[in-house]
């Protein structure tokens, strides 16, 4: 059984007096400590995946399990307890509490779990140091630069050891070289730490680094050759 | 999570400062307020209010119109159900309402020391009974006047010389001075040379205070003046009639601090949470469930709420410690007092509003569409 399943899953948004169905029942497996990238055009619905995988958006059809557990079928409440122990969210726009210093942002996920305070302490030690923010985790997220801001949003996102991490854009706001380290840095969580990893991006070249590439093109999958070269969307 | 809650508030400190503000504010007016309304209550519904009645001239209100013969005491004192008689001189600076006036007592000292609960924080009370002059201050006047023991207090035609201050745990007698009843009738202006103001009368524990009354009114009906006689807690309401109005007008004025605190502290948390719709829906994607958002944002408003009426409230109670207020009539007076009830009170309240005012933010919070809060720019 995968890690992620998505059956028949279907999504519409209506837009003035136009309906548009960016998922037309689709299906999907993720298997446990996969990377995969997730590209297509804007507005092909690859941050609604994300957001319906996470369980902040609701399908209209369909049925999605992550490690067994029907996300659809969960309430609001019960989606947020599950989404503390079993999913990692990386945004794009970062998305730090402004009042809480680096470390407090990292520890914030491990404070829904039951865990003792030097738990709770080596776990947020270990994720900065995992991205390199050991010296950083007193500073507020207005005193760091984008790329050390979008670290510690991936601290926050694996500090819980989640079942799944989904990113998206993660490298949508920061520059090339930025960019560059945020991807060895994604590589890397998911080869050392086996983290299973969803990403959504439009650069080819971001999408690249996943072992596993899917294009979402009018509401399908289409799956993409790891060796073809790929364009930017 | 709380730590979250007041770095949130020290972040837009001048916000949190003037919303504080206005709610010590509007507490402190609330607490204010309900020291007036406890006075009167305590003045209606206090241990003697129904225990001990007065005996005035009927249809006289101001002390000074009162005058009775003070050999009525012998007759009262005969009525079955009486246990004691003291028979007092009343005279007042203004008989209409004041928030600094001045009332003498005179009465016998030792049946003052008898049937008042006083307690002497300076002086003694030798010096009181063997001087003529001599007078015993409570402590809001002396505090109100600046009257130390050792002082001549002169106003109008009365000169006293202060042989004490005392305390009671009655407030209203805090704001009277006590001198010997022959010195108060003599005084010049009064001339009421066996006459007093009014008769207290003592009831035994289990005398029927309406019939005694009754029966005094109607033995000194063949006097050369007719009384009216009322329990003690009726005669003062009576007195103060008009500003009892002016209290309950003055009540409405603290519900409309209460409103004023939820609507100020509810505005701010409405703001707060509007400016912060994305936070809550990262604070949820992280996996905080929407009731413990709520919690949240309901621990802002009460923080405020509680930070600003418990300062409120505590500056209200020292100045009403310090301040020896008082408000008057024709005689009686109105204590304003600090007390634990006050405290608690103005706490509950306080925790109450931080509550309501916070719970429209705090479902709009718990309730936040996550991902169009989180397309925000």
């Amino acid at each position: 059984m995968a890690l992620v399943e998505l059956r028949n899953v279907c999504k519409s948004f209506t837009k003035g007096d136009q309906t548009i169905t960016p998922l037309d029942h689709v299906d999907l497996d993720i298997e446990a400590g996969e990377f995969v990238s997730l590209m297509g055009p804007s507005g092909t619905g690859k941050s609604t995946l994300l957001n319906l995988i996470s369980g902040i958006d609701r399908v209209d059809e369909g049925s999605i399990s992550v490690g067994g557990v029907g996300v659809t079928e969960l309430s609001r409440g019960k989606l947020a307890d599950w989404r503390a122990r079993n999913l990692g969210y990386i945004f794009q726009t970062h998305n730090l509490i402004p009042v809480l210093t680096t470390y407090e942002n990292v520890e914030l996920p491990t404070l829904l779990l039951r865990l003792s305070s030097a738990q709770r302490r080596q776990r947020v030690e270990l994720a900065l140091e995992a991205v390199g923010l050991t010296d950083r985790s007193n500073h507020y997220p207005s005193q760091l630069s984008g790329g050390q801001e979008q670290r510690v949003g991936i601290a926050r996102a694996i500090v819980a050891h989640p079942q799944v991490v989904v990113a998206d854009e993660p490298t949508g706001s920061l520059d090339t070289k930025t960019s560059e380290q945020i991807q060895v840095l994604l590589q890397r969580l998911n080869q050392e730490l086996d983290i299973t990893l969803l990403m959504v991006t439009h650069d080819a070249e971001v999408a690249a680094i996943a072992s596993r590439r899917l294009l979402l093109d009018e509401g399908k999958f289409v799956e993409q050759n790891v060796d073809t070269p790929l364009k930017k969307s | 999570m709380i730590k979250y809650v007041i770095k949130t508030l020290w972040r837009h400190r001048t916000r949190t400062f003037l919303t504080v503000s206005g709610a010590a504010v509007a507490m402190f007016v609330f607490c204010f307020v309900g020291s007036v309304q406890e006075g009167l209550n305590r003045l209606s519904n206090g241990e003697d209010a129904n225990r001990s009645l007065i005996v005035f001239q009927e249809n006289r209100f101001c002390p000074t119109s009162s005058r009775l013969p003070q050999d009525y005491a012998n007759q009262i004192g005969k009525i079955d159900g009486v246990a004691e008689v003291m028979p007092i001189q009343v005279w007042t600076n203004n008989c209409r309402a004041s928030l600094d006036i001045v009332v003498f007592n005179g009465a016998d000292p030792e049946k003052i020391q008898q049937n008042r609960p006083l307690q002497l924080v300076e002086g003694n009370w030798q010096e009181f009974e063997s001087r003529r002059d001599a007078a015993i201050v409570g402590k809001n006047v002396a505090t109100r006047r600046g009257i130390s023991r050792g002082d001549q207090f002169s106003i109008g035609n009365i000169s006293v010389n202060v042989a004490g201050i005392f305390e009671s745990n009655v407030p209203a007698e805090e704001n009277l001075i006590y001198t010997n009843l022959n010195f108060l009738q003599y005084t010049q202006g009064l001339d009421s040379a066996g006459l007093v103001t009014q008769h207290e009368v003592m009831l035994q524990n289990n005398a029927d205070p309406d019939r005694v009354a009754r029966e005094i009114d109607q033995a000194l009906r063949a006097g050369p003046v007719a009384t009216t006689t009322r329990r003690k807690g009726a005669f003062q309401a009576s007195t103060l009639a008009d500003l009892v109005d002016l209290i309950g007008f003055a009540h409405w004025l603290g519900f409309a601090c209460v409103g004023l605190v939820l609507t100020l502290v509810a505005t701010t948390t409405v703001m707060s949470v509007e400016d912060r719709m994305k936070e809550y829906a990262v604070l949820q994607t992280i996996g905080i469930r929407p009731l413990r958002t709520l919690r949240l944002v309901l621990t802002e408003s009460t923080l405020l709420c509680l930070v600003g009426g418990v300062a409120g409230t505590g500056l209200a109670l020292l100045a009403l410690s310090l301040g020896g207020f008082a408000i008057g009539a024709e005689g009686s007076t109105i204590a304003f007092r600090p007390s634990f009830d006050l405290l608690v009170y103005g706490v509950v309240v306080s925790l109450g509003l931080g509550v309501v005012s916070g719970l429209v933010p705090a479902i709009q919070a718990a309730r936040v569409p996550i991902v169009k809060a989180l397309n925000q720019p």
